[in-house]
């Protein structure tokens, strides 16, 4: 079986709220048009350009490329579910590459709305870490790329909302209490405000599957790479404190009884149901995961319930099963997983 | 307004939805947006990038050769921006600095990079800058009174002002 990318795979720096910590940056080639203004010859261009700047990153070990034309449906949504490609890089794989390290951790991918997309992923709370990581990448690159840059402007990019820095930094939290005692729209809602923003699990358009936020910066003109993430670190801070609140005030006295009724019950729902869809899974599943961070659950193994969080999505399961299935077989595969999977961190637990 | 959805709380979010060229509005509140399954913010970025360059004055008088102007190296006019909300090419950026200098003032709050410069084209840029981020950092150690750290930029800043002599960044 495939090994699922390394930051997803295990729990990092304040695992227990934060899944997953992300930079981005965009980059595009001088004197060549942006991928969507781009004609094939000059986006083949880019393709060849960056495949022979593949060699650069040897210092940050091995690396593939892989032009997504080359891979089939399952294998592009796998790393669409792993956060290594972004769901439009996926839709359309014709004159598009990946560039992916061995541990999954580092993509870049080619011809996506920039030509360039450089992205760092890392477990748990690790924003100095996955910035230091992303410049080295850049730098590396860049002994062999000519980036598109002007001194006033910056970085250039196609989305004017990118350029400058264009950096991304993005810290994807779990904040199930926050959103039991309903105050996550307080707590996330005034970030605008701040130069930041708040999406769901899966990006632009997507839902808040299983409590699951990711925060990011939305200014790339007129901060340092290290100001923005210094303003990131900030504001993670301090809900990590409110979540951190929250999760106490769940566990008073007087509602210590109801929370861990609300628990154990959706825990006995993944031990028992016969078919999941992936968003009740999801929603379940933080449940669980909330009731093993807070202790009210024991349980074997945080890293293999991270895991499941991705497995259970549909390229994940067809991919463990071998085959494609339909939806309904899915739902009841994705039940007989979680139960199977459950059963052996019983066991190992004990 | 009151949110179309939950009827309860106002409505802050306008979500716009095409189907078989039929287009619908809805109304909805910060609540129902997020759980909105269609609900996209891309789609609103770009109806969002686009009103940023109408209001630059665009959509009124403006003088033909404007209009008629074209990027030198991808050929796009900033019509074309403007309908899209993306820039055709890194010259379409030296193209139009005067109609896109507002819009990223807008987006942005500054039309000024301060951040990372390519080592290889810019290299003496580049060291400048970090010179400007470990003075900044040593300012602020100084200020919360962290000497042994400030002590360690201040290292780091005597080595690149060598370096800046030297010539040989
Ligand atoms: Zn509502
Ligand atoms: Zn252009």
């Amino acid at each position: 079986m495939r090994e699922i990318a390394s930051w997803m795979r295990r729990t990092g720096p304040m695992g227990d709220i934060v899944l997953g910590t992300r930079c981005r940056l965009a980059r595009n080639l001088a004197g060549i048009p942006f991928p969507e203004a781009a004609t094939r010859e000059q986006l083949r261009e880019v393709l060849t350009k960056t495949a022979a700047a593949v060699a650069e990153l040897e210092a940050l070990g091995t690396f593939t490329y892989r032009e997504m034309a080359t891979m089939d449906a399952l294998e592009r949504e796998i790393l669409v579910e792993e956060h290594l490609i972004s769901p439009s890089h996926m839709q359309n794989p014709a004159h598009k590459a990946v560039i992916l390290n061995a541990e999954h951790n580092i993509s870049i991918m080619v011809n996506e709305e920039d030509h360039l997309r450089i992205q760092v992923l890392k477990p748990g709370l690790q924003l100095n870490e996955a910035w230091e990581r992303a410049t080295e990448v850049d730098d590396l690159l860049e002994q062999h790329l000519d980036f598109a840059f002007d001194l006033q402007t910056g970085y250039l990019t196609a989305c004017p909302t990118n350029v400058g820095t264009a950096l991304r930094a993005s810290v994807m939290f779990h904040l199930p209490a926050l959103q039991r005692v309903k105050k996550v729209q307080e707590v996330l809602g005034a970030v605008s405000k701040f130069g930041l923003t708040v999406r769901g699990l899966y990006g632009e358009g997507s839902d808040a599957w299983g409590n699951v936020y990711q925060l990011s910066n939305q200014i790339t003109l007129g901060q340092s790479e290290d100001e923005t993430i210094e303003h990131l670190a900030r504001f993670t801070a301090q809900i990590l404190y409110s979540e951190q609140q929250a999760r106490e005030y769940l566990l008073e006295q007087e509602r210590r009884l109801t929370t861990e009724d609300w628990l154990y019950r959706s825990y006995g729902i993944l031990q028992n149901a016969r078919m999941i869809t992936s968003q009740e899974a999801m929603e379940l599943l933080s449940d669980l995961k909330l009731g093993v961070d807070l202790g009210v659950i024991e349980h074997g193994d945080p890293d293999l319930l991270k895991q499941l969080m991705v497995q259970i999505r549909s390229a994940h399961l067809q991919s463990i099963m071998g085959q494609p299935l339909p939806v309904q077989e899915r739902d009841r595969l994705r039940a007989s997983l979680i139960r199977e999977t459950l059963q052996k961190q019983i066991t190992k637990g004990e | 307004m009151l949110c179309d959805k939950c009827g309860k709380q106002e409505a802050t979010v306008k979500f716009v939805q095409i189907e078989n060229n039929k287009k619908t509005e809805l109304h909805l509140c910060r609540d129902c947006a997020h759980g909105y399954p269609g609900f996209s913010t891309g789609f609103d970025l770009q109806h969002l990038l686009s009103s940023l360059f109408q209001s630059v004055g665009l959509g009124q008088a403006v003088a033909p050769t404007v209009t008629m102007k074209t990027c030198p190296t991808c050929g796009r006019s900033i019509a074309d921006i403007q309908k899209t909300g993306r820039l055709g090419c890194g010259s379409c950026y030296e193209a139009f600095r005067e109609e896109l200098n507002p819009v990223l003032r807008r987006l942005h709050g500054s039309g000024n990079h301060t951040g990372k410069v390519p080592a290889r084209a810019f290299p003496k840029v580049r060291t400048a800058r970090q010179m400007e981020e470990l003075r900044r950092r040593l300012e602020e150690c100084v200020r919360l009174e962290k000497y042994e750290e400030a002590a360690k930029y201040r290292d780091e800043l005597r080595l690149l002002e060598k370096q800046l002599a030297g010539g040989e960044a």
